[in-house]
């Protein structure tokens, strides 16, 4: 057995460098709990529930048909899409339910473990996995929802595709990491937890999810100005055969989101134990 | 191999502070001077406080340090630095090898499932493999003895039954440093025995530390004693008599509550030792005899009454009773007054401070007249330093022929 020796002082003593490289073994240590818990929320959640899977494309789908139902009623006249409208709904918003939970999933980990923060000594890396795998199920629960319903308009499947998994991870790895930085001051104010979504709903009018952005005006360049846009763009471009816009731009993001989880990673390892003195059990 | 220090704490300080919205704020700045990896010395902010102060001791493998103090002493705050949940302002602990704290049982358990289930989720959290929970999930159930109920739901379990399972899940943790903070108290007797005997079990090959409020538990399983009070250290060594006594000088026990039913009260009393000298405070050494007189006011004609003295501890147990019915004893009214001596022969205590209760009672109506808490007090002074109540007089002789 390794004899380890542990030593305990003031957080302000460590390099950046260690602390990146205590976060990835911090990350592979605690893998076997992540999964654990992972398999007992999910579990829980299902066990006492009748409609089960149900209800993790159910939101999705309700104002996926809100916007469809608008659109069919005449009710709303959006721009036209180059792919059929209810298809382009849906995949807007189940990309952008994603999204929200991606940014949302360290913050609701970290607060729904509380309990054993403050009393077990355990690799807090294992909240973050624990969310992501929590992310990854639900994800794969929507993108059947997605396939099912490409089978259903016989869209062609084009090598683009293999896109867009990538990009999928990538967009998801951005918005996990904002969430991992905005963790300990979310779990220090509340205030964090609840802008969170109105800005998401608000970002969601500025990026063509709903609907696609329009050939001119003001909207026009907001959108063209709004990054999301263009993840968004890419995704479903890729899905739907549809050769991916500005593919630098893309690679740029994809490098930022690298270099940005690493900084997260390090001040999430910084900032638990500080949160940790403030929280109640 | 029984010399090697494992636990090793160097001057350890933390703050704390006392309102919320501060609180919140300091952390923020500490996030922030984390992340840009300020080295500035943390000196008190605003209405910060030192919650442990600069604390040291050693803990080689084999001992035992027991940790006490008052509620808020800082002993909790201690162990959370001890256990790396959150780090010190200042100074460093250095912790040797696998470390296991029992500070709570049954973490991670999800109410939902069944034990089965959770047996998984908790020695996860408390850091056991995969591999390792398979091999020891048998000895679990057995530990546990939760039988038949092991697949239903933890939320229809009592509290007992949960705590057995937590306890049994990580009672197969094989630590070189063992943290325990008052999980013990419950659960029945039976499991008790059964965990005392666990913990006795690691204890020749740890290096442990014990929180608890039973003096009792302390004095039997420690080898060395810490006295917290407002973050400070205030007692250390391996005097653990001297040390559970200075806790106990700690609390001030001299309110008086007056329970009577007629027009009764207790007009003086006091104490005499074996020297026969009247002290306001008593001193006496153990086995000496302690005599009692009291003087009390009641109604004229009332004189069949019965007697009976109760000498409390510091913990507020009642150790021994002295009671006039067992002599049939009854003492005369003059004009009023009763006044009553007692002695009280040989009283075999271990050293410490002791309380005296009154009880009269009326042996014709059954009726208790008057029960008063303490009425007086008295020291026992340290001769032989030892766990028990009671150091029994005894007769040694060689039986070896």
């Amino acid at each position: 057995m390794i004899f380890q020796t542990k030593i305990y002082k003031s957080a302000s003593s460590y390099s950046a460098f260690t602390l990146l490289k205590e976060s990835f073994s911090g990350y592979r240590e605690s893998f076997y709990l992540a999964r654990q818990l992972a398999k007992r929320d999910i579990r829980a959640q299902y066990r006492q529930s009748i409609l089960g899977i149900f209800w993790a494309f159910a939101p999705v789908l309700m104002s996926a048909s809100v916007w469809i139902f608008l659109n069919l009623t005449g009710t709303i006249q959006v721009s036209k899409t180059p792919i059929p409208y209810p298809l382009f709904v849906v995949i807007g918003t189940t990309l952008w339910s994603v999204f929200g939970e991606c940014l949302l999933m360290s913050i609701s980990s970290v607060n729904a473990n509380k309990s054993i923060i403050t009393k077990i000594n355990f690799q807090k890396e294992a909240l973050v996995t624990l969310g992501a795998i929590k992310l990854l199920f639900n994800l794969l629960i929507k993108l059947a929802l997605i396939i099912g319903l490409m089978l259903v308009y016989n869209m062609p499947v084009s090598l683009s595709v293999i896109w867009f998994i990538p990009l999928l991870l990538i967009s998801m790895l951005a918005l996990i990491s904002v969430g991992i930085f905005l963790t300990p001051f979310a779990i220090l104010y509340h205030d964090i937890t609840r802008v969170i979504p109105i800005i998401m709903q608000i970002l969601m009018y500025l990026t063509p999810v709903v609907y696609a952005a329009p050939k001119s005006g003001f909207m026009k360049s907001i959108m063209y100005l709004n990054p999301l846009t263009h993840i968004i763009n890419g995704l479903r471009n890729t899905l739907t055969g549809y050769p991916v816009e500005h593919g630098f731009f893309l690679l740029i993001f994809a490098l930022c989101t690298i270099l940005f989880s690493l900084l997260a990673m390090i001040v999430y390892r910084i900032s638990m134990p500080i949160i940790t003195e403030r929280m109640s059990a | 191999m029984n010399e090697e220090v494992l636990i090793k704490v160097e001057s350890v300080s933390k703050k704390f502070s006392k309102d919320l919205k501060k609180s919140l704020y300091f952390g923020l700045l500490d996030v922030f001077s984390g992340v840009i990896g300020s080295t500035k010395k943390r000196e008190l902010r605003g209405d910060e406080f030192w919650a442990v102060k600069e604390v040291c001791f050693e803990v080689k493998r084999g001992e035992c340090l027991g940790l006490i103090g008052h509620n808020g002493a800082g002993k909790s705050t201690l162990l959370k630095m001890l256990n790396g949940l959150i780090l010190p302002d200042a100074g460093s602990v250095t912790m040797k090898g696998k470390v296991g704290a029992l500070i709570e049982l049954g973490a991670g358990f999800n109410p939902i499932l069944t034990g089965r289930e959770n047996i998984y989720n908790n020695a996860a959290v408390i850091g056991f493999t995969k591999k390792e929970i398979d091999a020891k999930f048998d000895s679990i159930i057995e530990f546990s003895e939760i039988g038949e109920f092991l697949d239903m739901p933890v939320q229809n379990y009592s509290s007992g039954m949960k705590v057995r399972l937590g306890f049994a899940i990580a009672a197969q943790m094989e630590p070189d440093i063992l943290i325990i903070d008052e999980v013990l108290a419950v659960g029945d007797l039976g499991f008790k025995i059964k965990c005392m005997n666990r913990i006795q079990e690691l204890l020749k090959k740890t290096a442990f530390i014990f929180v608890s409020h039973a003096m009792t538990q302390i004095s039997t399983i420690c080898t060395n004693l810490i006295l917290m009070d407002h973050g400070k250290v205030e007692y250390n060594g391996n005097d653990i008599g001297i040390g559970i006594e200075q806790y106990f000088l700690k609390f001030k026990n001299t309110e008086q509550q007056i329970i009577s039913s007629s027009n009764i009260s207790l007009k003086s009393i006091e104490l005499k030792g074996n020297d026969s000298v009247k002290k306001n405070e008593l001193s006496i050494f153990s086995g000496d005899s302690l005599t009692v007189i009291f003087e009390l006011a009641l109604e004229k004609g009332i004189e069949n009454l019965k007697f009976r003295l109760g000498i409390f501890n510091l913990e507020y147990r009642l150790l021994a009773e002295v009671d006039s019915e067992q002599v049939d004893f009854t003492a005369s009214n003059k004009n009023g007054i009763v006044k009553v001596s007692v002695v009280v022969e040989k009283l075999f205590l271990r050293n410490g401070k002791y309380n005296l209760h009154l009880h009269v009672m009326n042996r014709d109506s059954k009726q208790i007249m008057l029960r008063q808490s303490n009425v007086a007090e008295f020291f026992v002074k340290p001769t032989l330093s030892v766990g028990a109540d009671f150091l029994l007089p005894s007769k040694w002789s060689d039986a070896n022929e």
